[in-house]
């Protein structure tokens, strides 16, 4: 298992390099410069070139990309282009918003998803069934933004303020700036609804998936043989079936992470949430090419460790599984 | 200058109340925190609340005393003398004198410093420090805008601590650390994390007793219209600093008791036509070609003149909440000229000038229409305008391309037919040479006509207020005649408080000054 999971951790050296170079070179090569909105109404070309020359963007690419590498090996991520911010700092003051909004809008999924998919196995093709694919189906083709939106309607405007709007309020402990307001139940309030919007509709593909997974489980032999033990449905079902329906669920989750990454960015920007979305987002728009860097650093290695957690979660789902 | 047709002020005269904290939202981020290098207003919204100027102006056009608290201008408005207050503090302490004075003008000059305001101080001969208290400016020859440099172009002549700019790095200004960033207004930054929020105190010992009355201002960006509004009527914020112009209905009607707060607008929609090319193909250069189809002036007359409906244009794009315009000079600013009868509606006219420059049945004329995803008005206008094109039998082909690649294409000479966008808000005619003249960076059409120079210098130089007038007038006419620069209306720009926001006074884009404002709740 240590064998395994070193080799796991050596193989997320390629990966991040892979995916830092191919950002690197994207973003120089798509329009727009930096300087142009660095310098904005002060722009002219002697001081775009002095600019340029002053954050290396005049070199080439591939030698700004070792520069960039050989920095980032020394724990030094850049400053943001823009705004002159560290941007392991920002990511860092980020990262729990983002972290807390994945967790939860999957645990929402996961919420949704379990009892609608027993339901939907055990109750095959009935109104129960039907209700749960129906909602599966719609809850699919709903945007995150659109729930959003709608949430929006109803708990904010409509119910008069219910919920907030906007705006994040941290866990305790997890407030890394000077002023920040920081307690459990705004946190609570602040994080159901951009929870809600990004984990609907990943809770509706993990029903159907879960169903699925469910239909096979429960037609075969052990599950048979359990019943016929004279096991009560609730273990047969629980710890018998789920339990190994699950394993091709979990998988998924893991590849999920990148969508919810992806959505974070729509949800955040909705709900004017400071995290790593609107982090990448802004990034992107403003040609801050350091700050893209940090971004993507930060989402492959959050993907990387995530679907390491999910392979070692087949272990424990299923014991048969060894990593040698 | 006369921000619409009133001076808005936020509720009436009452007691004002001392404490609170106001939350604001902006549109757009903070994209960094040096007051003299970073672009936007959202930077100069902060910093005119963190920093003192020697001057200041009132809606109404008035200048009034800041860190100075009277000034002289010598008979031939070549010396400008001015007596500081001697109870300005930075807000580590320190004094503001003459001194710190002079190191602001000679800090911005440097060309090193890359200071946006410099481009305004070409005039400037040298400030010299008469005594700890007094400080004279002169200039090289009479430029009638000087007082508004100091006190309102983009942020005024903002004065900076000599102590702290020597300290800290430009890098650290940039990023926000409030001990690089010491100011002598009413508030003093206590931080900023981009994205996230910037909180400003108030500064205890701010040179005008009493003031400010807040305790706090907390600052974050809600980019999304709904959510600014949901959170307003939540009442989640206090105040929206740049409201979006195609949600103002529907803010009214979800909040009765917002006050919305507007003016004529000071910020052009323009639909750019280019005139030149590089010869050499090289971007700037100085080298210059015809463009292919806007360089003669039939076809920019036929496009933009007589083929572009504006009035249509601002009834579909902004629900009528504009003002159809075609002068180089926005509705709102001083000493602007309604020059709208020079090009009426004339689809016929149009295509008579397209047969004379060769276009026609036979050799349709298209072109591309460029815009960005910045505001979705801009999409809708470039629609519209492709519809007009065609009922003149020209092809508009639109290219959606994001704010950065507009930007570059814009300001780097790229290659582009025209474009639509809406520009710097403009408070006198002055600032558009900043925009407009054959020297300026952004001059995106890339005209070479130095008259447009002329008028400019000869504007900028003269003394006499009626006089003037008359050159604007000429400038604005001749412009509109040649149409190097194409403008299709005035740009709205609106503003929300709640009904217990008191004492603020809209002054558009240009100032955004919370120093008398209080909360009645």
């Amino acid at each position: 298992m240590r064998t395994y999971i070193l080799k796991r951790l050596l193989q997320i050296i390629p990966t991040i390099l892979g995916i830092t170079f191919v950002v690197f070179v994207m973003m120089r090569s798509i329009p727009g410069d930096p300087v142009v909105s660095l310098l904005g109404d002060a722009y002219t070309e002697e001081n775009a070139i002095k600019a340029r020359q002053d954050y290396g963007l005049d070199k080439p690419v591939l030698l700004q990309y070792v520069i960039w590498l050989g920095k980032l090996a020394q724990g030094d991520w850049g400053a943001s282009i823009l705004s002159g911010r560290p941007v392991l700092k920002d990511v860092l003051v980020r990262l729990p918003v983002t972290l807390e909004l994945i967790v939860l809008s999957m645990a929402v999924a996961l919420a949704i998803a379990i009892p609608a998919a027993i339901i939907g196995a055990l109750r095959q093709n009935t109104w129960a069934d039907y209700t749960a694919t129906s909602v599966a189906m719609v809850g699919v083709s709903v945007p995150e933004f659109f729930l959003g939106v709608l949430l929006l309607l109803v708990f904010s405007i409509g119910m008069g303020g219910a919920l907030p709007s906007s705006g994040w309020v941290y866990l305790p402990g997890t407030c890394q700036t000077v002023v920040c307001a920081a307690s459990l139940w705004g946190n609570t309030q602040h994080v159901l609804m951009p929870a809600l919007a990004l984990g609907v509709g990943r809770a509706a593909l993990l029903t159907r998936l879960l169903r699925a997974s469910m239909l096979e489980v429960i037609r075969t032999e052990y599950v048979t043989t359990a019943r016929a033990k004279g096991l009560s449905e609730r273990p047969v079902i629980l710890k018998h079936a789920l339990k190994n329906a699950l394993i091709p669920t979990v998988t998924v989750m893991g590849l999920q992470v990148g969508f919810l990454i992806g959505g974070a960015i729509v949800v955040e920007t909705l709900f004017a949430m400071p995290g790593l979305g609107t982090f990448g987002i802004d990034a992107i728009i403003a040609r801050d090419y350091q700050q893209v860097q940090g971004f993507a650093l930060i989402t492959a290695l959050a993907f990387v460790f995530i679907n390491l957690i999910v392979d070692l979660t087949y272990t424990f789902l299923d014991p048969r599984i060894r990593y040698s | 200058m006369l921000l619409g047709p009133a001076v808005v002020t936020t509720a009436e005269a009452q007691t004002p109340k001392r404490g609170g904290t106001l939350r604001v939202a902006y549109g757009n981020e903070i994209l960094g925190m040096d007051f003299y290098t970073t672009p936007g207003y959202e930077m100069v919204w902060v910093a005119t609340n963190v920093g003192c100027g020697l001057v200041s102006m009132t809606p109404d056009g008035k200048f009034i005393p800041d860190a100075a608290e009277s000034w002289q201008v010598s008979p031939d408005g070549l010396l400008y003398t001015f007596k500081l207050r001697k109870n300005v503090l930075f807000h580590d302490g320190t004094k503001v004198d003459a001194a710190a004075v002079k190191f602001t003008f000679d800090f911005v000059l440097d060309p090193a410093n890359r200071a946006n305001m410099r481009q305004f101080l070409g005039a400037v001969h040298s400030v010299e420090v008469v005594d700890p208290h007094t400080v004279q400016i002169r200039l090289k020859q009479p430029y009638a805008f000087m007082m508004h440099v100091l006190a309102i172009y983009r942020m005024g002549m903002i004065i900076i601590s000599p102590t702290v700019t020597h300290k800290y790095s430009p890098e650290e200004r940039r990023a926000g650390k409030p001990e690089a960033l010491v100011g002598c207004g009413p508030f003093r930054l206590v931080e900023w994390v981009k994205g996230t929020h910037l909180v400003m105190d108030r500064f205890d010992k701010y040179f005008e007793p009493g003031l400010p009355y807040l305790d706090r201002v907390v600052i974050r960006a809600i980019k999304d219209p709904v959510t600014q509004m949901a959170a307003f009527k939540a009442g989640e914020i206090d105040f929206i600093a740049d409201f979006s112009a195609d949600h103002v209905d529907t803010l009214r009607a979800q909040s009765p008791r917002a006050q919305i707060m507007t003016g004529k607008e000071t910020t052009p929609m323009v639909a750019m036509m280019k005139v030149t090319v590089p010869a050499d193909g090289k971007p700037l250069s100085k080298d210059r070609a015809p463009h292919a189809i806007f360089n003669d002036i039939r076809v920019r007359k036929a496009v933009a003149c007589y083929g572009m409906d504006r009035k249509e244009i601002v009834k579909i794009a902004y629900k009528g909440q504009a003002t159809p315009w075609l002068g180089i000079i926005p509705p709102g600013t001083v000493d602007t000229v309604d020059v709208n009868h020079m090009c009426p509606y004339d689809p016929a006219k149009a295509k008579a000038l397209l047969a004379e420059a060769g276009y026609g049945p036979q050799k349709p004329l298209t072109f591309e229409l460029m815009t960005n995803t910045e505001k979705s008005v801009f999409s809708v206008i470039a629609t519209v305008i492709k519809e007009q094109m065609s009922r003149i039998g020209v092809t508009a082909n639109i290219r959606l391309v994001d704010k950065p690649s507009w930007m570059v294409t814009s300001t780097q000479d790229g290659p582009f037919d025209m474009y639509v966008e809406d520009l710097a808000s403009l408070l006198t005619v002055d600032q558009n040479s900043y925009l407009s003249a054959t020297t300026a960076a952004w001059n995106h059409s890339r005209h070479t006509d130095t008259r447009i120079d002329d008028f400019y210098t000869r504007y900028a130089r003269e003394m006499d207020p009626v006089k003037r007038k008359a050159i604007a007038r000429e400038l604005q006419e001749y412009s509109a005649d040649k149409l190097y620069w194409n403008t299709i209306s005035g740009s709205p720009f609106y503003q929300a408080a709640q009904p217990w926001m008191k004492d603020y006074v809209y002054q558009a884009e240009f100032k955004v000054i919370y120093k008398k404002v209080w909360l009645g709740k």
